[in-house]
């Protein structure tokens, strides 16, 4: 949902056209939030651009993930899959059984688009909604990821205690690496990941 | 140039650069199959970081609004809800939940 990142642009005194075409142009859902909320604070432009590129490094793994679980695609499409991949297209995709590019581009598109038509909700409703109703709202990508995750934390022993090392981790190396902590507890959590996890419980991406 | 267009622009460059890395050198690959299993676990790990702690902030005042809606979620994707229907029932659960917080 755009309609939180909308809510602190316009705040930041950003024009309707200048939420709506960072939604469109950079894509990055935390990113965003985070940069509107610098130029509400008024972050120089290079403080807040140097903060987006270490907050959406972790786009380089995400998108090297969902290339290499991709068939049957060439470049310009694959560079179409990179500029659309954020956390929910990446993790509705990997975790599932379908690794066809269209299938992947149906999934990416229409959560770009979706992102891109909140802000556009967001900066005409804004003042009618209740902090109540978006707070409720800023539950729903977590909610997804939490249901992407469920199934196999259910399945498999090995792959919840993974998550749950993993989820401490990050928990632990927040309160010192701010920022970077997200990516490095996700390189680090699959690195233990190799001597925990047998083979047979992965979804592999061209087994 | 305007300050804004200069944080849009710049913003939107080292976002991309990233995501676009991949997409050029990623056929020219073949992992070798640790690599292979690297990349299958970073799924996992990716969703347990970006829970982990960030469901919490949810609601900046109340950090447990986030814990409810998480295990709202996952009680329901237990029970093979669908996931879209998880979304929406965790949002409305969560609205519900906020009506009856100025009681306590």
């Amino acid at each position: 949902m755009g309609i939180g990142y909308a809510a602190i642009a316009i705040k930041a005194g950003m024009t309707p056209l200048e939420t709506i075409s960072m939604s469109f142009l950079v894509y990055a859902g935390a990113g965003q939030i985070i940069a509107a909320s610098m130029v509400l604070s008024g972050a120089t432009a290079m403080a807040i651009i140097l903060t987006n590129f270490v907050v959406n490094l972790r786009y380089f793994v995400m998108s090297t993930c969902v290339l290499n679980k991709i068939e049957d695609s060439n470049t310009p499409l694959n560079i179409l899959a990179a500029h659309v991949t954020v956390d929910e297209s990446f993790a509705m995709f990997s975790l599932s059984e379908d690794s066809s590019i269209w299938t992947y581009l149906g999934i990416a598109i229409t959560a770009w688009l979706s992102w891109c038509l909140g802000a556009g909700i967001g900066v005409v409703l804004l003042d009618l909604l209740p902090v109540i109703v978006t707070n409720s709202f800023n539950i729903s990508l977590y909610a997804l990821f939490v249901a992407i995750l469920t199934p196999a934390v259910k399945e498999s022993r090995q792959i919840a205690l993974l998550v749950l090392v993993t989820a401490v981790l990050n928990i632990v190396l927040s309160q010192f690496l701010g920022n970077w902590s997200l990516i490095v507890s996700t390189l680090v959590g699959a690195a233990i990941g190799m001597y925990i996890v047998d083979d047979e419980y992965l979804l592999s991406g061209d087994a | 140039m305007d300050y804004m267009a200069l944080v849009i622009l710049g913003c939107a460059v080292v976002t991309f650069i990233p995501r676009l890395i991949p997409a050029l050198f990623i056929d020219k690959l073949d992992f070798p199959p640790k690599v292979e299993k690297f990349l299958n676990l970073i799924p996992y790990t990716a969703l347990a970081a970006l829970i982990c702690p960030g469901v919490l902030t949810v609601d900046n005042q109340l950090w447990y609004i986030g814990l409810i809606g998480a295990i709202v979620a996952a009680a329901l994707a237990w029970k093979k809800v669908p996931l879209g229907a998880i979304v929406i029932l965790t949002v409305v659960i969560l609205i519900a939940v906020y009506s009856i917080v100025p009681f306590f």
